[in-house]
């Protein structure tokens, strides 16, 4: 095993926000069934909530005795701006998903994270997001007939208006 | 005789045949999609194949299973995203060996690997399968606890740099595990009044959460730098290398076989205490392990697709799934009026060696889509990740939602996909956690059951323990674990290593 040497920025607010959440998880065990029988309910959450708080506390001493690593900035290499951005992006994506469904949704954030990301201009990033998008439709809609939400698109009619179509020509 | 006419059934059949070989190409790619799990993709396939003839579902089904356990090692190697939970340990040393740019024989060399480890799963099926349903059955709820207990403890392993880091990202796992109703007593836990908790938080969404969101945010670091340019002008493995490797892949497999074969224990199980095992018994690995040694990826390749073959043996023989694919796979042979158990070998011996017919030819189709098209598939790393970044996102959410058709799902994934991406940046693995979420039940179950039939007295269930050669052993490898991840034994290690 190597040891870490120096701590990174946020690393000792970090196991401390973990300490505090094992300490309010072992008290939400605690209340589950008290410490009623080993064979309660509570009894494995206990345990793992136990571990947990004693490893954080290790954890947390060891953080406290190393010296912070030097040039390295929370803002630029832990949390930089382009995480923050993407972090939004997707959960816009995750919001839009169900009332305006699927496709839109999938699209207008595949569409904005390309241009962002790949930096090739619109044009590009609109090619591509209508191939890719075409290619996760085909395997998850179609081919494994997972549901995904239609929103405001009539997908429905639209490809019972194709299998129509395909059946009376073909 | 009759039991190789019942084994060449689907090998003759030039239906059944392509059937088995379609099973196994789908079985790749679903397995190498993540998000898309084998476990959803055999389920679906059951829904359009009920009305089908027996064996043509069983082709299909045992080919995707087969060919799925395989393909999550494609991720695993080219994306540091395993494909499937059976292919995490594969991730360790996979991935370091494509970013070093030798992707294409990480991938010839895990095929290989893989198809002996399917072929070692598949002998035991068909020679040994009485016997070690016999073992599994002698198991005891205390010794299940201890193998449960056994597969944290493995988060040593996995660890990184500390021990602590480990245990704690395990012990949060376990914790995930139990939130929901108790499946005992269906009393809340962690539930804090939401209904939409009471089934608890679908391990799927843990995992495309920890392994697709925070592996694409973490790359988000390294936008500026080119993508690796995989070297795959070698696919077909050295013969030096599969000589080499041969006596290790064996005895992975048989580590695997013997994992799979333990009911409630899978592939994943299987993986990890493999690559433990070969980490343990490597003396001088050309490479260390974590960044690209060969024995990283052949030991935990071989005992994955060796579980294939040891999970079939309790549900074939005693009706209980050994995995949550066989869980699956049992409904589908009720929905076709089959019983298995005990006496579908007496009554039905055709559908057990049509099923290692099957599951050896689907192994072959292994070694052939395998060893071929894997150039196009490595393009996908030289993709630019402007590209693939944002596809990456959206198949994680389509995964997600796809898992009961619900948000909420997809809003585990993402809190997860945070966590995931502060506790890597912070020196923590996310593997132990996915480790604890899948062991949960297996150890809550039987500590409980164990404890209830000692009346709740602590001191019995240990002599009982201590009585039981089986107990003993798990015991005896669980404290010997523990001792030597701690200092004391890095330290006394130090020691005698300086001295001699």
């Amino acid at each position: 095993m190597n040891h870490p040497t120096s701590r990174r920025p946020g690393e000792l607010l970090f196991n401390l926000l973990v300490l505090i959440a094992s300490l309010f998880l072992f008290w939400q065990a605690y209340a589950i069934a008290q410490f009623s029988s080993l064979s309660s309910s509570g009894a494995l959450p206990l345990a793992a909530t136990s571990i947990m708080v004693i490893s954080a506390c290790l954890v947390l001493i060891k953080t406290i005795r190393l010296p912070l690593e030097p040039h390295v900035r929370f803002i630029r290499h832990i949390f930089p701006p382009i995480i923050g951005i993407v972090m939004a992006l997707i959960l816009m994506f995750a919001v839009m998903l169900e009332p305006i469904g699927f496709i839109l949704s999938a699209a207008i954030f595949l569409f904005i994270a390309m241009t962002f990301l790949h930096r090739k201009g619109w044009v590009v990033s609109l090619g591509l997001t209508l191939v890719s998008l075409a290619l996760v439709y085909c395997v998850f809609r179609l081919i494994f007939k997972v549901i995904l939400p239609e929103g405001i698109i009539p997908e429905r009619e639209i490809m019972a208006v194709i299998s129509h179509w395909f059946s009376a020509n073909f | 005789m009759e039991a190789l006419s019942f084994f060449a059934i689907s090998w003759i059949s030039p239906q059944l045949l392509a059937l088995t070989a379609l099973g196994t190409f789908l079985g790749i790619y679903v397995g190498a999609i993540p998000g898309l799990s084998v476990t959803m993709a055999v389920s679906i396939l059951i829904s359009f194949t009920f009305s089908w003839e027996v064996n043509n579902a069983l082709c299909l089904m045992v080919g995707v299973y087969m060919g799925g356990v395989y393909g999550g090692s494609r991720t695993a190697i080219l994306l540091n995203i395993p494909g499937a939970p059976s292919a995490i340990a594969t991730a360790l040393d996979g991935y370091p060996l494509a970013q070093k740019g030798l992707a294409g024989e990480a991938i010839g060399l895990s095929t290989v690997m893989s198809v002996i480890g399917g072929f070692v799963g598949i002998f035991v099926l068909a020679v040994a399968a009485p016997f070690v349903s016999d073992f599994a059955i002698s198991f005891q709820p205390r010794d299940y606890m201890l193998l449960g207990v056994l597969g944290i403890m493995l988060v040593g392993s996995l660890s990184g740099n500390s021990l602590a880091k480990g245990v704690l990202a395990g012990s949060f796992g376990v914790l995930i595990g139990t939130v929901g109703l108790d499946p005992l007593t269906a009393e809340e836990r962690f539930t804090f009044g939401v209904v939409e908790l009471w089934n608890g938080i679908n391990p799927v969404a843990v995992m495309i959460g920890l392994f697709g969101i925070s592996e694409a945010l973490t790359q988000l670091h390294f936008m500026h730098k080119a993508s690796v340019k995989q070297v795959i002008n070698r696919i077909i493995p050295k013969w030096k290398d599969v000589k080499r490797y041969l006596p290790l892949s064996l005895q992975s497999s048989s580590v695997g076989v013997i994992v799979g074969a333990l009911p409630g224990t899978g592939g994943d199980i299987a993986a990890l205490m493999a690559y433990d095992y070969a980490k343990r018994t490597t003396k001088n690995p050309e490479v260390e392990f974590g960044k690209g040694a060969k024995e990283g990826l052949v030991a935990p390749e071989s005992a994955n697709n060796a579980a294939v073959g040891g999970a079939y043996i309790p549900m074939l023989t005693l009706g209980i799934p050994g995995d949550a694919v066989t869980a699956v796979f049992i409904g589908a042979l009720f929905i076709h009026g089959l019983n298995p158990g005990p006496l579908l070998m007496i009554e039905q011996p055709e559908i057990f060696w049509f099923t290692v017919g099957n599951l050896t030819l689907a192994n072959i189709f292994i070694l052939i889509f395998g060893l071929t098209g894997i150039r196009l598939f490595a393009k996908l790393v030289e993709c630019p990740k402007g590209v693939l970044i944002p596809i990456i996102f959206l198949l994680s959410i389509v995964g997600a939602y796809s898992i009961n058709n619900a948000i909420t799902d997809v809003w585990w994934m993402l809190g997860f996909g945070v966590i995931g991406y502060f506790m890597k940046q912070y020196g923590y693995q996310v593997g132990p956690v996915i480790l604890g979420v899948i062991l949960s039940r297996l150890i809550d179950e039987n500590w409980r059951r164990a404890i209830l039939s000692e009346q709740g007295n602590i001191a019995g269930f240990f002599g009982e323990a201590f009585t039981s050669p089986l107990s003993c052993v798990l015991l005896a490898t669980i404290v010997f674990i523990f001792i030597s991840h701690t200092p004391l034994w890095t330290r006394w290690r130090k020691n005698k290593s300086s001295k001699s």
